[in-house]
């Protein structure tokens, strides 16, 4: 019933215990031939919390039905809607986006989301970050499986890495993530690390060697320590420092990227991001959040807090694309929300939770210029319980075709428990 | 105190004798494995799992005294003096109030005229009870007598979680849901507590019961129609209100969480219908949200009819549908599943991550003994091996509050303003009263031992011990147990013997020294209160310390 025991149960359902203790021979037998090198490609994966409203981000501006749903929060090509094929438009504030559309290299995906109906932020969030609907017990992000599963023997410097306090769910589990606590990447925080070193750093021993205080603390006692209990903390904090202090030299080294990221908290630490993917390290997943989509009150149109959020998101992830240069073939920027948010506007100019909502599939490879998805229109017949989006992608369809894009790694049975295949196809 | 204050100077020879003795001193400690706790090992294992940590002198009191004469104080916090604290917590106001009081002292709606002025005062009074409520928290957990109400007020704080992130509808609530739901039972009956929770506006609102109702009939969605045409004189308008009307309806949210993680546990016996009719025999469980602010039965939004809930029947009364759902608290509260579900969390909680499973059938048959006694049933696990159990010693993982609340008690620290410590909390991932998730937050080893997360924790410890933590201040006396003349290399050993009394590794032990050598080297005259902040940051940053 613990949840260890369960993360043990699934591996070994899925066939994977092997590899997840460190062995490489399901390994092989699911990373194909033909897989890249390992860090050879990536994914960011950026999570906006609190449910986005998919319809005012990619707007279906030619549909009656949108204004009518939405009296003071519609927008249209007048007000600066960026039209993308007649049919839909981006909200103004993602106007730097659009050569990436030009390019072909931005695929939106519309109507995705969970086969749960809950409409619960937590739940979702959960049901989603974990892809593991028919197994809650389930403790490993969807993400985390991945790096445990392809882990090989060869020991990659800097697979992972999420760039905030606290690992977001789908980077949780078995697999060692970093989580760059970003308020230690100053002076002070140098020295704290530095000073650390002399209880988590250096010797082989990790943390093995435990001899006893011999006087302790009363007289004869003796006080022993054993010899492993210290070992998960020393090994947390070994993978602590060495990893932080790659990390600063990482992102200290080389020459400042001449792209100008927006001058945000966000936009800085997709800079951090930019930098170890440029260094070419092997990092191959990271995951940063990006909170406060509940609009539920005040929202706004082509202004307001809506458009403030998305001007810093879609500028943060153009600067990227940018910044990345070439190697924008290489990583694949993937934007997802828990769910989409109510079709017609509430009495407060917000929207409330909803059901299908929408990604942004960007770089790495994805058959951009068009939109994805199969998109229904907003007839009362065709909404869910007629008020939101039906979901008519799954989301475990949009991360296997991630996966299998990226690192042409395909999820073996049971990686998402209780899954059947969608036919979903985002990379040529 | 004066035991160690004689040791002192034997103590520093030792410390040099034990570098001579290492290898054959780790020999014996792997043959020791099974060897019984001493007495002060079994005052340091209890002080770090019945309180929060052992505040400077204080192991030798509870030696003193004697460890069961401190659990059986401990046992009747009423009776323990605290008075230094109760008079600090009086400064706050907020904390007395019911949640119509402070409705209305600090959310007096202001009038449409108000100047910018009223409306900042406004603004400034809606955060007080919040405010008080957190630093309430936060100083009872330091420096409270009544350690074992405060370790416990936290494990029920997270069971049955609620949390300002729900929203400004749930503020005024929670002042009144610690004190009347998790202090008043901390130590009390937990079927009592439960129903305390299950009536408290803050766990209806949390949860969204006070919205789950009965579906609409014809009849009333036919006057929502017409309302609404009349209204606004549009059709398509009126077609929308009916939609949204529609909608109102069942909330499974909390008929959910009242199985899975108040009372039965996850996947334990129940199915999706039982959650179904536990939500429908609930519909109508709500609040008075006018002057009263309190929990109101509404038998006009309650679906009526007998159920079935966990192969039971509950009848219904059409005249007052509300006994139906306390017969099914009262049942859940009584249920073998539930107090497997609590037990087992209890052990994991104040033994080990791996809850050992005779324990946890111990502790189950006390809670069917004593009706859910939670004094009963701590007692059953103080009473066992294998709390004592040398395995069991120092197995914890911290939480991050755990963490921060025991560095502060173990140097002693005055907290006089707990804002920058919330801060801290929030950036190592557990903001008090914060948490989204109805699960509460975890206390296992496995959700907070992620790479990167300690970083935040040494810097915490280095501020604390250089005295940078705004609103806490270390004790001017904090070095004084060291003897004038002690000789700077045995400084280390008083100092952990303080942070780490239940001993520190050779890392632990080789990297003060090696700090030592580094500042001696530079030092001309060894100054204790320079070198001294530096060993008590370290201490507290060491592995030693992130374990209890």
């Amino acid at each position: 019933m613990t949840l260890a025991s369960s993360r043990r149960e699934f591996l070994r359902r899925a066939g994977i215990t092997a590899a997840a203790a460190g062995i490489p021979g399901a390994l092989l037998a699911s990373r194909a031939a033909a897989a890249p090198p390992p860090g050879a490609r990536s994914i960011v994966c950026i999570y906006q919390r609190g449910g986005c409203d998919a319809l005012n981000l990619l707007v279906p501006y030619e549909d009656k039905d949108y204004l009518a749903a939405r009296p003071t929060l519609s927008m249209q090509l007048a007000g600066g809607l960026v039209d993308l094929d007649g049919d839909f438009a981006l909200h103004p504030s993602l106007r730097g986006l659009m050569p990436f559309w030009e390019s072909k290299q931005l695929a939106p995906i519309v109507c995705v989301g969970s086969p749960h109906p809950t409409r619960s932020h937590f739940a979702a969030q959960d049901y989603m970050e974990y892809a593991a609907l028919a197994m809650p017990s389930m403790r490993q992000g969807w993400l985390n499986r991945y790096l445990a599963i392809s882990a090989g023997e060869e020991k990659v410097d800097f697979r992972s890495m999420a760039m905030q306090e606290i690992l977001p769910r789908s980077l949780r589990g078995d697999f060692p993530v970093l989580a760059v606590p970003t308020k230690m990447d100053n002076r002070r925080g140098t020295l704290t690390l530095e000073r650390f070193e002399r209880f988590y750093g250096k010797d082989e021993n990790d943390g093995m060697g435990g001899t006893p205080e011999p006087a302790g603390a009363g007289a004869g006692d003796a006080m022993d320590v054993r010899p492993d209990e210290n070992a998960a903390v020393v090994m947390s904090g070994k993978q602590t420092l060495e990893t932080l202090k790659r990390f600063q030299e990482i992102t200290s080294a080389g020459r400042e990227s001449r792209v100008r990221y927006p001058e945000t908290s966000f936009g800085g630490r997709m800079r951090s991001i930019a930098k170890v993917l440029k260094a070419g390290v092997g990092l191959e997943v990271a995951g940063i959040d990006y909170g406060g989509w509940d609009h539920h009150i005040q929202e706004g149109g082509v202004e307001g807090d809506f458009a403030n959020k998305l001007q810093d998101l879609g500028g943060t992830v153009a600067a990227l694309a940018e910044d990345l240069g070439p190697q924008l073939d290489d990583v694949l920027i993937l934007v997802m929300t828990e769910f989409g948010r109510t079709v017609r506007e509430n009495g407060n100019n917000g929207t409330d939770h909803g059901r299908g909502g929408l990604m942004l599939a960007l770089g790495g490879g994805v058959r951009g210029g068009q939109v994805h998805g199969d998109w229904r229109g907003l007839k009362d017949g065709v909404l869910a319980d007629g008020r939101d989006l039906s979901v008519t992608t799954d989301f475990r369809d949009v991360m296997a075709a991630c996966l299998q894009g990226t690192f042409d790694f395909k999820p073996p049975r049971d990686f998402f428990p209780d899954y059947k295949p969608g036919k979903f196809r985002l990379f040529s | 105190m004066h035991l160690v204050i004689h040791r002192a100077p034997f103590l520093s020879l030792l410390v040099v004798a034990a570098a001579a003795l290492a290898p054959r001193a780790a020999a014996q400690a792997v043959e020791d494995q099974s060897a019984p706790l001493t007495e002060r090992e079994r005052a340091v294992h209890l002080l770090s799992r019945f309180a929060y940590g052992a505040r400077p002198g204080e192991i030798d009191r509870v030696l003193a005294m004697g460890v069961d004469a401190w659990l059986d104080a401990q046992f009747e916090p009423a009776q323990l003096a605290d008075a230094a604290l109760q008079g600090r917590l009086s400064e706050f106001e907020s904390l007395k109030f019911t949640a119509a009081d402070l409705e209305g002292v600090y959310r007096r709606p202001l009038r449409p005229d108000a100047t910018d002025e009223e409306r900042r005062e406004y603004n400034r009074k809606t955060r007080i009870p919040r405010t008080e409520l957190l630093n309430s928290v936060v100083l009872r957990a330091v420096a409270s007598e009544r350690q074992l109400l405060e370790v416990m007020s936290d494990f029920w704080r997270n069971h049955l979680n609620v949390s300002y992130t729900k929203g400004r509808q749930i503020d005024t609530f929670l002042t009144p849901y610690e004190r009347d739901v998790v202090q008043a039972n901390a130590l009390g009956s937990f079927p009592e507590m439960l129903a305390a929770s299950a009536h408290h506006p803050a766990m209806l609102i949390y949860l969204d019961n006070y919205l789950s109702r009965r579906p609409p009939t014809n009849a009333e969605l036919n006057k929502v129609k017409r309302a609404a045409e009349a209204r606004t004189g549009s059709r398509a308008q009126a077609i929308q209100a009916v939609a949204l009307a529609e909608q109102n309806g069942l909330n499974e949210n909390y008929a959910r969480e009242l199985l899975e993680l108040h009372t039965l546990g996850v996947d334990n016996g129940y199915s999706q219908r039982d959650v179904v009719a536990l939500a429908e025999a609930l519909t109508g469980w709500s609040f008075d949200r006018g002057n009263k602010c309190s929990f109101r039965f509404r038998n006009d939004m309650h679906q009526h009819g007998d159920r079935r809930v966990l192969g039971r029947r509950f009848s219904d009364n059409s005249s007052d549908g509300r006994n139906q759902g306390e017969a099914i608290l009262a049942y859940l509260g009584a249920h073998k599943g539930t107090a497997e579900f609590i037990a087992t969390k209890l052990v994991r909680y104040l033994v080990n991550d791996e809850p050992p499973a005779a324990l946890v059938a111990e502790v189950a048959k006390t809670y069917a003994r004593s009706d859910g006694d939670v004094r009963a049933m701590l007692r059953t696990i103080v009473a066992s091996e294998d709390f004592w159990a040398r395995r069991n010693f120092r197995a914890k993982f911290k939480t991050p509050w755990e963490f921060v609340v025991s560095a502060l008690r173990a140097t002693g620290a005055r907290v006089d303003d707990p804002e920058e410590l919330l801060r801290r909390l929030t950036d190592m991932g557990q903001p008090l009263y914060h948490c989204d998730d109805p699960t509460g937050w975890y206390d296992t080893a496995y959700a907070w031992l992620d790479p990167g997360v300690l970083a935040q924790r040494w810097q915490f410890a280095l501020d604390l011990a250089e005295g940078r933590i705004k609103g806490v201040t270390l004790p001017e006396d904090l070095f004084d147990d060291i003897p004038e003349g002690a000789p700077p290399r045995s400084w280390q050993v008083h100092l952990t013997e303080k942070v780490v009394p239940g001993g520190a590794g050779t890392r632990t032990r080789d990297a003060l020294t090696s700090l030592m050598d580094e500042y001696l080297v530079d030092a001309r005259v060894p100054d204790l209160h320079r070198v001294g902040p530096q060993l008590l940051g370290m201490l507290i940053g060491s592995p030693e310390f992130q374990r209890q």
